[in-house]
């Protein structure tokens, strides 16, 4: 083999980063293309509100963002293992006409969002409080295994 | 109508619509955590009925325009008066786009004699939903413009990383020997902040000597941090881009 060609082959920790970047290209695009969608549903009157997951040691923080909530009417549910769902009804009715948007019609009267948890919690210990209009959802996280260290 | 082109470089334009007066403040108000600088700069135009005079026009961009009442406009605008000149983006700027703007822009500042470049903007903190009083904090491009910033009791961000359009601001100007400013009002990383953008204009006051009226804006508090969702959103995605998390490290200073 000559060494020209020797060169050209590439090393088997070459094709693994080259994987890992095409994995987290690929990832990136898919989480954009997820995001690309309208903040709002005109079909079922709703606005998807604005949202973060933060995963502590111990525990996974969701906040949503909720302006013109109605306390008493927000709701969290979980959906199987990994997933929560957030409703709640605002104080007025919005519509395109408040943003001034004339090319759009509708009205929105409340929020709904799904969120995903990325790691293992206990759904039936969440905690939940709502300050500032900011919904803070708290769960504890299920640590399946742990490795000794000797 | 359009008076004249300024060639700032090869790829960024400014077109100004007014004549510009000269030895201005020039203020920054850009997408970033919070959307502090944009929604204090919307409220600083609103209040002082601040009229556009100049315009970002670039090939690098993304081609996108805003429309105002059927009518085009670039999403980077120069707003003034006699006494200021305001600059903001109606759109999340993409990180490789920060640099040769913000250049663009502070070299046609001080061709305009700008006396000193302020930026407003926030910084991040984890427990924001629980501070009651909210702190500002300054960092600036040069000795005398810190201390200024010091005698009018700001406290200043000592040690850190900043990132983004501010960051390039206190840069640039450092390296030209312009005196510029970072107010940054403490903020939700994630979620438009009302709150910190009254915060912020309370302390431009002292530095312009132009105070506004704030409690409209604390009052649209929640109508405000609906309208900017979208806004956010797209801002978040840029943020990520440019590792702003970084703000939150703890430096390792080289002496």
């Amino acid at each position: 083999m000559s060494e020209e060609s020797f060169k050209r082959r590439r090393s088997i920790f070459d094709l693994i980063d080259e994987y890992f970047e095409s994995l987290e290209a690929w990832a990136e695009r898919v989480t954009e293309s997820l995001l690309e969608r309208p903040s709002w549903n005109c079909r079922t009157c709703t606005i998807e509100p604005l949202r973060d997951v933060m995963v502590t040691s111990d525990e996974v923080i969701v906040t949503v963002d909720l302006p013109y909530a109605e306390q008493n009417t927000i709701q969290v549910k979980p959906v199987g293992k990994d997933m929560i769902e957030v409703s709640a009804k605002m104080r007025r009715k919005v519509s395109f006409d408040d943003f001034g948007i004339t090319h759009h019609r509708g009205e929105f009267q409340r929020f709904h969002c799904r969120t995903k948890i990325p790691v293992p919690v206990y759904m039936d210990r969440m905690e939940i409080r709502f300050k500032r209009g900011i919904l803070e959802i708290r769960l504890p996280r299920k640590h399946e295994y742990e490795i000794p260290i000797e | 109508m359009e008076r004249m082109k300024i060639l700032n470089n090869e790829e960024i334009k400014i077109i100004e619509r007014k004549e510009i007066p000269k030895g201005t403040v020039m203020l920054f108000g850009f997408p970033d955590v919070g959307l502090v600088g944009v929604i204090a700069a919307s409220h600083l135009i609103s209040e002082l009925g601040l009229e556009e005079v100049a315009y970002v026009d670039s090939k690098l961009l993304p081609p996108i325009i805003v429309l105002h009442e059927g009518l085009p406009h670039s999403p980077i605008r120069i707003f003034g008066n006699h006494n200021i000149l305001l600059a903001v983006s109606e759109t999340a700027l993409q990180g490789e786009l920060i640099y040769p703007i913000m250049h663009a822009l502070i070299d046609w500042g001080k061709s305009k004699e700008v006396k000193m470049m302020i930026s407003i903007s926030g910084i991040p903190v984890q427990d924001r939903q629980d501070l009651e009083e909210l702190k500002v904090f300054a960092a600036a491009s040069d000795q005398n413009t810190l201390k200024m910033a010091e005698d009018k009791g700001v406290e200043i961000l000592r040690e850190g990383y900043m990132v983004g359009p501010q960051a390039v601001m206190l840069q640039y100007c450092a390296t030209l020997g312009l005196p510029a400013i970072t107010l940054l009002a403490q903020c939700f990383f994630q979620y438009p902040d009302p709150e910190a953008a009254a915060k912020v204009l309370e302390q431009l006051a002292n530095f312009t000597g132009v105070k506004v009226d704030v409690s409209k804006l604390l009052e649209k508090g929640e109508e405000i941090r609906l309208k900017a969702r979208d806004m956010m959103k797209r801002t978040q995605q840029e943020l990520a881009r440019m590792r702003k998390t970084q703000e939150y490290d703890i430096p390792l200073y080289i002496t």
